[in-house]
């Protein structure tokens, strides 16, 4: 009765489905080039992948309400050029500044989203597709023409070489990020609120949630998260550009979506968004290994998201089917 | 220490408008079962959300146990020891049982949730209520008698010494309801007040001690229920006296319209079979999750047969959705009209047209005069309460959006059959009176009528003949005047106690 | 049967007029008249000729619009519009260099929409259980995928011979083309979505699919439709940006899915279905452009004008979100 209910959970837990495919995708690829799965290579690939990462945790909350935010591209370029230029021009030295201040201008801009989605009531899309645009000119006002290559970065850049305990920085702080908002999501009342609000909005609403304070965290959150992850992101490409990133909401999305993450609110996991990031970076990685052309790399990407998320329906379908079909009469 | 542990004074809410609430008054005594009665839109749902803190009252007071008291939120009014549960089941449906009915209030330590210990409470309370499933189940997966038990559940882990029901029966079947009756009633017993709003006359005699009566928006009286009688509260709920409630028409039977053979569809219904001639009401009845409705949206192509022939005029009709349904004349009014029968931010008149503007067009080119004065014309034959077919189908009642769905069915002129699902679901009194006297119209004008309803007052008041269905199989035919409501009952569970027992168990 | 009760009911409007200027549509026209007024202020050039003659890329982003604005009263999104555009755009490119005459070129660029387009109607009508988003998303990846492979490790494509291209481009007068074909179209969709049953479909599907099929309606078929008249009109507006370009590279028609969703949501029309007109989106376009090129014109940052359309986008949701709750929050007051 013990070993049934364990392997019930397995099969009807789409993480765990999902776990598999991952360990079956690494297999493929290492018995094709053993190198895979040593650990420089997948150092490598948490660290090129962080941003996509740490990202998808604040995308997780953000669809778990039930909105979207596409804006989180410009806000990353945002606060990674503003912090590129301040380095550039000497306002800054101080690594952990660089990434406050980016943090900080994350945070501005998601609150500015949050206000403006839970208290306008503007419907997320048009919301962040606004400040997609909005946000992505700061990026560009701020650049005022330039960027910030290795040189002009200084000491920031070094931040990403450097290993702590065997272990890249930038992946620490992906590491953190996730053990953080493992804890938050299952075990505190915000947590537990944010998939309360995605579940039913008016239910919560009587319940006494604060619905619209919840909103607007979640989407500051997703803005810090971008802040974040800008600083990271140049430092760990040890450049910054107003164009970088674009785009990126894409990616961010579709790992949230192959994690099994509900687009309409309710449903998804720390554990889903974080393998859905992985099968995608392990994805992008193992494409030129197995003698796929860097050029089809989106093209397969896209194919796979595509094909995961009508898996999805189809398993769904024929699992009610079969529970129809059991159904006595 | 007042007599009262809830008394409310002088409330008057108003929204951009309408005054919702009156100068309405209210008194509720300790352990007591209070029923709150009135037609749709008399002010019951807001007077509930005053209570419990969701809207605030512009004017009035309110007293908890002779104190009074100012609630800012649903909050303090959960702390207050008041908790509601809502006529829709306000669950989430993505969540466990547990954190359903901790939602809100978690148990925590260190801020940290205890999940264990909420798991084990929330069993705890699921046992007390004899709750037949687990409290680790997810929501979603729970048949409305069982969220509606969740929420009681909810409202129980509260803490809470008044608890407000809104109309939990709606969705229950008769032993269904049963059950919510002696759970309501142990809580009684504990020292619990509970307000009962129901549309149900049986609800308010089976358990109400004292009944308070609204009407548009106004307190009308506080009535023991031993003392009033049926009529009385008729008149004060809807403000005239009705004579006749089921005016069931005398008709000679034309042609038989529609027949179903062996109908089929896994996991809902299997060897279905009746058939209903022109001018005939007949009846589907059975507990709810039965499979009526589900058979008559396979009949009307909304969902697929498995097996099965349907035979209109007795002629073979092969239907494979919707539209094949319509074009042949074959009618469905849903019984979720805000849903799947009105599309509620449009117009009256082109809610009407629906169905059939694409065949009073010209060229492709809607016409839309011949629309606004076709719509104009089955709105006033059914009587609706409207002032312009402009006003949108959210601005009405549910009595009078379910004749704007009954125009929208006369629209189709090659109408021949005509299903109702639950017509008179949340429809208040005095509405219920004026549908089943369009229906005895229809009746008389040759239309074959197919009635589903688990009321069981307007299934033997206006049915011709009654089919009865269990568990996706009918169980029985009963002809009008053979049948009581007992032998109702009966079929309607006969192959259904095995399986409840089983669950139960 | 008459109604017992003997109540009329009113099958007229008061003051239709009232209705039509007091309406987002009314304010966007006024919007539209303050915004030329202003950038023949501050810009010294700018004139009908002038406005024509920077028009042509823009137009052929507005191809997209009015299909754009079909699929938003639907309900559903397509943002994988600006990829159906670079791969027509791709193909029509390598299909002209390969010597295919250029009506065949034209043909090329049109079914290659078409065939996306289909492709995103009928994952869309067979997964219901899926929004649009995430459908298109992927497919916005996939689509632009393709022509990423097909151009190659260069990522762009020139046109040998232009000649068919050039005829495209033509003018009537200070006119071009696009601009004809522009105003047809705001016509068509505009009468198609007011005045013939599959407007009405589109209004009724958007503002509930449920109720729509039940009333027998083919929802279905409508939504695929849509989605292929959307993918046609990416084939031409890659024909046309082919023809403004001589070419077409990995980034032809970035974000153009954006800019038509934002041009169709500023004119009223909403995301969330069953709302909006076409001419409300049509006005709101030609506004977005003149300012665009009103203030390109006075050498206004291009990043700038980006800011500004989004601030515009947002007020122009968020502002009678907020007037309506003032006015609800008042009228309680009383």
């Amino acid at each position: 009765m013990e070993n049934k209910s364990i392997w019930k959970k397995i099969t009807s837990s789409r993480e765990v489905s999902l776990l598999i495919v991952l360990v079956i995708l690494c297999a493929l690829i290492t018995i094709k080039t053993p190198s895979f799965l040593e650990w420089a290579n997948i150092s490598e690939i948490l660290k090129n992948n962080a941003t996509t990462m740490i990202m998808a945790l604040g995308m997780l909350l953000v669809l778990l309400i039930g909105g979207i935010d596409i804006s989180i591209g410009s806000t990353l370029a945002f606060s990674g050029m503003t912090i590129g230029i301040m380095y550039k021009y000497n306002h800054l030295s101080s690594t952990l500044l660089g990434f406050l201040i980016a943090s900080g201008i994350g945070i501005a801009c998601g609150l500015v989203i949050g206000l403006i989605i839970a208290y306008g009531k503007v419907s997320p899309i048009i919301c962040t597709l606004g400040t997609m645009y909005v946000y992505r000119g700061f990026a560009y006002l701020v650049a005022n023409d330039e960027w910030a290559g290795a040189d002009a970065l200084g000491t920031f850049k070094d931040f990403a070489l450097k290993d702590f305990l065997g272990i890249n920085s930038a992946v620490w702080i992906t590491i953190i990020c996730y053990v953080v908002f493992f804890i938050v999501m299952k075990w505190t009342k915000f947590g537990r609120n944010i998939y309360a609000v995605g579940s039913n909005e008016e239910a919560a609403e009587i319940s006494g949630i604060n619905v619209r304070l919840v909103k607007t965290c979640v989407y500051t959150i997703m803005g810090g998260l971008s802040g974040l992850t800008g600083a990271l992101m140049t430092c760990v490409y040890a450049s910054a550009q107003p164009n970088m990133a674009t785009g990126k909401e894409m990616d961010v999305i579709a790992a949230c979506v192959i994690g099994g993450v509900s687009m309409t609110g309710g449903r998804g996991s720390v554990a889903g968004a974080l393998i859905g990031a992985l099968i995608l970076s392990v994805i992008s990685k193992a494409l030129p290994l197995v003698g796929i052309d860097a050029l089809a790399q989106n093209t397969v990407k896209g194919i796979i998201i595509i094909a995961v998320i009508i898996l999805n329906v189809v398993t769904q379908r024929m699992m009610d089917k079969a529970a129809l079909e059991k159904r006595e009469m | 220490m007042s007599e009262y542990i809830l008394e409310l004074k002088g409330i008057t809410k108003i929204f951009p408008g309408v005054k919702a609430l009156n100068n309405v008054q209210f008194q509720l005594k300790k352990g007591e079962v209070h029923a709150l009665m009135g037609e749709n839109g008399a002010g019951k749902s807001t007077f509930i959300k005053v209570i419990t803190g969701v809207h605030k009252a512009e004017e009035g007071e309110m007293f908890l146990n002779g104190q009074k008291v100012d609630f800012k939120g649903p909050r303090d009014a959960q702390a207050a020891g008041i908790a509601a549960v809502y006529q829709h089941p306000t669950s989430y449906p993505d969540l466990s049982v547990t954190e359903n009915i901790f939602m809100n209030h978690e148990i925590k330590k260190h801020g940290i949730i205890q999940w264990k210990e909420m798991n084990k409470k929330a069993q705890e309370f699921l046992d007390e209520l004899d709750a037949d499933f687990k409290s680790t189940e997810e929501m979603g997966t729970l048949s409305v008698a069982q969220q509606q038990m969740v929420e009681i559940a909810k409202a129980i882990s509260t803490g809470a010494n008044i608890i407000i029901l809104d109309e939990p029966t709606a969705a229950l079947t008769a032993n269904e309801a049963e059950k919510l009756y002696e759970i309501v009633e142990k809580l009684r017993d504990k020292g619990v007040s509970i307000i009962f709003i129901s549309h149900r006359f049986e609800d308010m005699y089976r358990l109400a001690t004292r009944v308070t009566v609204f009407r548009d928006s106004q307190y009308i009286g506080t009535y023991d229920v031993d003392k009033i009688t049926n009529a009385d509260l008729i008149k004060a709920m809807v403000g005239r006296e009705i004579s006749d409630m089921y005016p069931k028409p005398e008709v000679e039977f034309g042609e038989e319209m529609l027949r179903v053979e062996n109908l089929s569809r896994v996991g809902y219904f299997k060897d279905v079979n009746f058939n209903v001639r022109a001018g005939e009401i007949i009846g589907l009845t059975g507990l709810v999750g039965a499979g009526r409705t589900e058979v008559v949206e396979a009949i009307c192509g909304i969902t697929k047969l498995n097996s099965g022939k349907v035979f209109l005029q007795g002629k073979e009709v092969n239907i494979k959705n919707p539209t094949d349904s319509k074009n042949l004349g074959i009618v469905l009014l849903p019984e979720d009209r805000q849903k799947t029968g009105l599309i509620l931010s449009w117009g009256l008149g082109r809610n009407v047209t629906l169905p059939v503007f694409d065949r009073i067009s010209k060229k492709g080119f809607c016409d839309e005069k011949k629309e606004r004065d076709l719509s104009k014309k089955l709105l006033e034959e059914v009587d609706t309460k409207a002032v312009s077919i402009f006003d949108p189908a959210s601005s009405l009642s549910g009595g009078n959006q379910q004749k704007v769905v009954v125009a929208k069915a006369l629209a189709q002129d090659n109408m021949k059959v005509i299903i109702m699902d639950e017509p008179t679901k949340g429809v208040d009194v005095g509405a219920k009176a004026e549908i089943y006297s369009i229906m005895g119209e229809l009746a008389k004008q040759g239309y074959a009528i197919i009635m589903i309803s688990s009321e069981m007052p307007e299934i033997l008041g206006m049915c011709d003949r009654i089919f009865v269905m269990c568990n996706g199989h009918i169980t029985g035919e009963l002809t009008r005047g053979e049948v009581s409501q007992e032998a109702i009952l009966e079929l309607a569970m006969e192959k259904g106690k095995e399986s409840k027992e089983e669950v139960v168990s | 049967m008459a109604g017992k009760s003997g109540r009329t009911i009113a099958n007229t409007i008061d003051q239709p007029w009232k209705k039509v200027v007091l309406s987002w549509e009314g304010v966007l026209v006024l919007l539209f008249i303050a915004i030329n007024i202003l950038c023949v202020c501050i810009s010294p050039v700018y004139n009908v000729e002038n406005l024509l003659r920077e028009s042509p890329k823009y137009l052929a982003e507005m191809l997209l619009l009015f299909p754009m604005a079909y699929l938003l009263i639907l309900g559903e999104i397509d943002i994988s519009v600006g990829s159906i555009v670079c791969l027509a755009a791709t193909m029509a490119c390598m299909a002209s260099n390969a010597g295919v005459p250029f009506i065949g070129v034209v043909l090329i660029s049109i079914l290659t929409g078409v065939v996306c387009g289909a492709f995103n109607g009928f994952v869309t009508v067979k997964f219901r259980e899926l929004p649009t988003m995430i459908i298109t998303l992927g497919t916005q990846i996939v689509f632009r995928g393709i022509a990423e492979i097909a151009l190659g490790s260069g990522g762009s494509i020139s046109l040998t011979d232009s000649s068919g291209f050039k005829m495209l481009n033509g003018k009537v007068g200070i006119f071009p083309y696009s601009f004809f074909l522009i105003i047809i179209c705001a016509i068509v969709f505009t009468v198609i979505a007011d005045r013939k049953n599959y407007g009405r479909k589109l209004y009724a599907i958007g503002s509930n699919a449920k109720t729509a099929y039940y009333s027998g309606i083919k929802v279905k078929q409508t939504i695929f439709i849509a989605f292929v008249v959307i993918g046609l009109f990416a084939g031409l507006s890659g024909l046309f940006l082919t023809s403004t370009a001589y070419g077409a590279n990995t980034t032809t028609g970035k974000n153009f899915e954006m800019d038509a969703i934002a041009m169709a949501v500023f004119g009223g029309v909403s995301n969330m279905g069953g709302k909006g007109k076409l001419y409300g989106a049509f006005v709101s376009a030609f506004t977005i452009i003149c300012l665009r090129i009103g203030l390109g014109q006075i050498n206004v940052n291009s990043q700038v004008i980006l800011i500004i359309l989004g601030m515009l986008l947002i007020c122009a949701v968020l502002l009678p979100n907020i007037a309506g709750m003032i006015s609800a929050k008042k009228k309680t007051a009383k």
